[in-house]
């Protein structure tokens, strides 16, 4: 292909980026759209208040775990041969967060007043934590990121006191781990804990939803990942990965989700005894109703079954498409999980009539606005990575085990 | 290893800050709590007799003009409930005005909050529309503004005139027991509950007297009568969420007179 008059030699990195691009540019106008027109251009109601842009945010959460599971193994607990993918985490939890950051303000009806919640606190509301946490961590995962930034070799030497700034904020990351362990901790469980304290919605009325949160993000986290890592490798000449210890990794995340099955199973188990007015409509919903397919197949047989079992048996996670896919499962999992969460407590309608607790259904399909701008934000997440692989070396895990031994040894000694 | 061990150290020294951070925003509560807190003779409530209501739907026409609500939107709506002898049973429900609101326990802003009479108030210019509180209200009483209300209302002035500014675009909205008649009726020297000024319009407009204001703190006020007098129950009284509207269950004797 000939443009002005030079040879341009499309490859899959033009074409990826312009097809983000083009996604992120309709997911613009569609953000456009919203603050113009109103959250009346979505499908949201006073019924179902909470829809597609939650899941994608409580999702864009859950998969920024790997930033804080791995900066504690490192600096908390000494596993320095990790340091690799723990900035390759980091990098993938400050992409996560600001993509939160960004489906909540197209779904608040005020963005204006985003930052009520730091002037006008209610300590007492889960969700006032909740934003604390966000805006904290989100801080903290900046800090943490800068070192990312002030190591690119194009950053060096354009402006050198900056990177050597930026650089040294590395020496911090013992405690910024230690904030990050402790904020990431509070807020994944938070927010199972936003839908858990609600009484009126008798499906989401229970203890464990913290649990199961913050378990189905450390298998989440991890997942995205490794599985970002192991993509980027394939498809980037400029990628290092040592496949030895995401293949560990990976592994970890089996046991993970072994456990996160146990819980999810003894939580199911208990809400089946006897009637419970719209609890037991809720777990029929999710069972048997509209939301089981994405239930028993998206989250349970795909999300948590099969990864696990291809991730726990080394025959199996050292195929690298096996592992990849298995991967790729169990972040379709954690994303229905949350969809299914949000939507259960929701479609059931309980009445307060007296003598009368009937449970009503009510459905939601999101409009074609608010897809867009969904797609935009998970666009923006897939171009961030996607530049921080190629220009900041956020995938390199050659730079520092080269102190130790070569990679290439490193994995054979390994297996 | 060194770095490890005052990382731990690190880990604990955090620990104790956190807790004592808590403890502090405790302390924080509780004088903001006391700060507002001046206390009011009046613990406002309602009596809705179900034995009365025909379920004409007034008392939803008068709020929706008197406080400028969309018509979209109900603040008071009347819901079919069953039936008693042949006849249909209505339900209207406002605001409850929960003694335990979760709305208020679960807003990240505290844009509703309780004003020391009882009446759950909403502070329109701090809400961020998140809806939280939507989610959490078990009554349904809360509605949220999708879009922008623009132009005439409808229901003004056949039901009566707007008392108070319309809601924008964007935060969420409910019965507010018409505060602005009562504190207005309380600086003139009325009586809210007996003078027409002082009462939640709803209440003025009720053709056959179901819904009866007052203040429940005052033992001679009607509501209080008619809870003496009469079994009342109150919506999901299992929930714990402590209502102040009260209804009374149809009687057989007044169905027949």
């Amino acid at each position: 292909m000939r443009a002005w008059g030079r040879k341009v030699k499309l490859n899959i990195f033009h074409v990826w980026v312009t097809g983000l691009a083009a996604v992120m540019l309709a997911g613009a106008v569609a953000g456009v759209v919203v603050f113009t027109r109103g959250l009346v251009v979505t499908n949201l109601t006073d019924l179902v208040p909470w829809g597609l842009w939650i899941t994608i945010d409580l999702s864009a959460i859950a998969m920024s775990a790997g930033a804080f599971l791995l900066c504690a193994a490192v600096y908390l607990l000494d596993l320095k041969r990790y340091q690799p993918i723990a900035r390759t985490a980091t990098f993938i939890g400050l992409i996560g967060y600001s993509m939160a950051v960004l489906t909540l303000l197209l779904d608040i009806g005020r963005p204006d007043r985003f930052w009520h919640p730091m002037v006008f606190w209610n300590p007492h509301s889960v969700l006032w934590e909740i934003t604390m946490c966000v805006t904290l961590y989100l801080t903290v995962l900046t800090l943490e990121s800068a070192p990312i930034l002030g190591s690119a070799a194009w950053f060096q030497g354009r402006w050198p006191r900056v990177a050597t700034t930026l650089q040294n904020i590395h020496q911090y990351a013992p405690y910024l781990a230690i904030a990050g362990l402790g904020l990431s901790l509070l807020h994944q469980s938070s927010l199972g804990a936003a839908y858990g304290v609600l009484k009126a919605r008798p499906i989401w009325y229970r203890p464990d939803l913290s649990v199961l949160f913050i378990v189905s993000a450390m298998a989440g986290g991890p997942a995205l990942t490794v599985l970002s890592s192991m993509l980027a490798g394939r498809l980037s000449t400029r990628v290092h990965i040592n496949d030895a210890l995401l293949e560990k990794v990976s592994g970890l995340i089996g046991w993970v989700l072994m456990g996160y099955l146990y819980l999810r199973f003894w939580d199911a188990l208990s809400m089946t005894y006897t009637y419970s007015p719209g609890r037991t409509e809720g777990l029929r919903l999710l069972t048997q109703g509209p939301l089981s397919f994405n239930f028993w197949v998206g989250e349970i047989i795909l999300g948590i079954i099969v990864p696990m079992i291809v991730l726990l048996r080394p025959s199996l996670r050292r195929v690298p498409v096996l592992r990849m896919i298995a991967l790729l499962m169990i972040i379709g999992g954690v994303a229905a999980y949350r969809w299914d969460t949000n939507l259960a407590g929701q479609l059931i309608v309980l009445t307060y009539l007296p003598q009368e607790i009937v449970a009503r259904y009510t459905d939601y399909v999101p409009s074609l606005i608010e897809t867009l701008a969904g797609a935009g934000v998970i666009a923006y997440g897939l171009m961030a990575f996607t530049l921080g692989a190629r220009y900041l070396n956020v995938v390199d895990h050659q730079e520092v085990l080269e102190a130790h031994a070569l990679p290439q040894l490193a994995t054979s000694a390994a297996d | 290893m060194s770095e490890a061990i005052v990382g731990r150290r690190s880990f604990l020294k955090a620990l104790a800050a956190g807790v004592s951070a808590t403890l502090g925003l405790r302390l924080v509560a509780r004088a903001s709590a006391s700060e507002t807190g001046e206390s009011s003779p009046h613990r406002w409530g309602m009596v809705i007799d179900q034995t009365k209501c025909i379920g004409c739907g007034y008392c939803t026409l008068a709020c929706r003009a008197t406080n400028d609500v969309s018509p979209d939107i109900s603040w008071n709506r009347v819901i079919e409930a069953g039936n008693y002898g042949g006849e249909p049973v209505y339900l209207p429900r406002p605001c409850m005005h929960c003694e335990h609101a979760p709305c208020v326990e679960v807003c990240p802003v505290q844009a509703t909050y309780h004003r020391p009479d009882g009446i759950v108030m909403m502070d329109y210019d701090r809400c961020i529309g998140c809806r939280y509180c939507e989610v959490a209200c078990p009554y349904g009483a809360r509605a949220f503004n999708w879009e922008a209300f623009d132009g005439p209302n409808p229901e003004v002035p056949r039901w009566g005139e707007p008392e108070v500014d319309r809601r924008p675009r964007g935060v969420v909205e409910k019965c507010t027991f018409c505060y602005q008649r009562i504190d207005r009726g309380l600086e003139l020297g009325l009586h809210p509950g007996r003078d027409p000024q002082a009462t939640p319009a709803c209440v003025v407009v009720c053709p056959t007297k179901a819904r009866v204001f007052g203040d429940l703190n005052d033992p001679e006020s009607e509501v209080s009568q008619l809870l003496r007098r009469y079994p009342a129950y109150r919506l999901r009284e299992d929930l714990g969420t402590g209502p102040q509207v009260y209804y009374l269950p149809t009687r057989k004797e007044e169905v027949a007179g």
